[in-house]
């Protein structure tokens, strides 16, 4: 193998672990969270907001 | 094109029209949505006790809401007619966060607590809401599994006064067979609100045969107090055999003593039980010198004998914010 060819591969080689690592970082490291946006409609059925002074039936 | 919500570690990757796990996040034409903001299904004034919120202002009421959905799916949730509800199958009212606060003043209650469900799935609600009611001098409390990220649980910290975190159990394989979650990101929650400086208090529903051993509730109490301080109240509440979970029997009181015993011998200072009548399980007593300070029946404070916070007789601070 000529001087050139080596260095060709070895660059080729670098370039394709530069790659392999930024592709795998990106998968696992933990991404910027981004604030869901507010949808107008509510999907199930509106309702008025009925008795508040009382104990709810709910747990906690 | 699908979208990833980022809000909680399940990391949902949710395709176009459908939502996540929770139910309540979607995604419409490749944006995140929440499908809940400004839409409570449940709204209700409680006194702070029921929460339970031992430590934090007693004996006041607290405007109390929840939406619908929830990203845990335990099997044993006393709440599921809302929490593992579909939105579209749901009833809400329309109160966007101004209107929660405004209500929150005319009904004179000094917190607003989100609650029932778990504030993580309407996390965009929360925080404007706790933002908003910050600004107006009310205090912001949490009831939550706290199964979410880092980095959203910090952004919501800086409004928050007081956070009540369901410890469900202290194995991974409780979390992932009982709850379909996992206990790390909990436990890094836990740490991270205590390490913020907001009030912390702790819960642990105790299930027969499930996470009843004591050799478990040791380790628990132990994790407690070596991350988070044996100064962070701890409660042991009652089981009652609900939704997927039918065929167990309810905790007995006997078992619930057993755990606060070992709270208590382990170094914790203020242990609690609840879900069931107890003579001495609800009341606060001095660390130092014993003395009853907290004296409760169910939600009631009978008797609070705190002088700016600390014991009257050895005048030892008591964790909490009391007023």
């Amino acid at each position: 193998m000529t001087r050139r060819k080596f260095i060709q591969k070895a660059i080729e080689t670098a370039a394709a672990i530069a790659v392999g690592v930024f592709w795998l970082a990106e998968k696992t490291g933990m991404k910027k969270f981004v604030r869901a946006g507010k949808l107008k409609i509510y999907p199930g059925t509106l309702k008025p907001l009925g008795n508040i002074n009382s104990q709810s039936k709910w747990s906690g | 094109m699908t979208v990833q919500c980022e809000l909680c570690p399940k990391r949902c990757v949710i395709k176009p029209g459908q939502s996540g796990e929770c139910r309540v996040r979607i995604n419409v034409d490749g944006t995140l949505r929440t499908v809940v903001y400004g839409f409570p299904c449940s709204i209700h004034i409680d006194p702070i006790e029921k929460k339970p919120f031992f430590h934090f202002l007693p004996g006041s009421k607290t405007f109390s809401l929840a939406t619908v959905g929830c990203n845990l799916h335990c099997k044993n949730c006393q709440n599921w007619e809302i929490s593992q509800a579909n939105p579209e199958d749901s009833e809400a009212a329309f109160c966007p966060p101004e209107k929660l606060v405004e209500l929150t003043r005319d009904y004179q209650c000094p917190s607003l607590s989100y609650t029932y469900t778990d504030p993580v799935v309407y996390y965009e609600y929360t925080y404007d809401t706790a933002k908003l009611a910050r600004q107006a001098g009310i205090r912001n409390t949490l009831v939550t599994a706290a199964y979410i990220n880092q980095q959203p649980w910090k952004q919501l910290l800086q409004y928050v006064d007081a956070v009540r975190i369901d410890l469900k159990g202290i194995s991974d394989d409780f979390y992932r067979q009982i709850c379909s979650a996992t206990l790390k990101p909990v436990q890094d929650a836990i740490v991270q609100t205590r390490a913020s400086g907001v009030h912390l208090e702790i819960i642990n529903l105790i299930i027969p045969t499930l996470n009843d051993n004591p050799e478990q509730i040791r380790r628990l109490v132990c994790w407690v107090r070596d991350n988070v301080g044996g100064d962070v109240p701890i409660h042991f509440s009652r089981f009652f055999p609900q939704y997927k979970m039918r065929n167990l029997p309810p905790t007995s009181s006997q078992t619930l003593d057993m755990a606060r015993d070992i709270a208590l011998s382990e170094g914790l200072s203020y242990v609690y039980i609840g879900n069931i009548l107890s003579e001495s399980g609800q009341n606060t007593y001095c660390p130092g010198c014993k003395r009853l300070l907290i004296e409760r029946s169910e939600y009631t404070v009978l008797q609070n004998h705190l002088r700016d916070g600390c014991c009257p007789d050895c005048k030892k601070a008591i964790y909490g914010v009391w007023k």
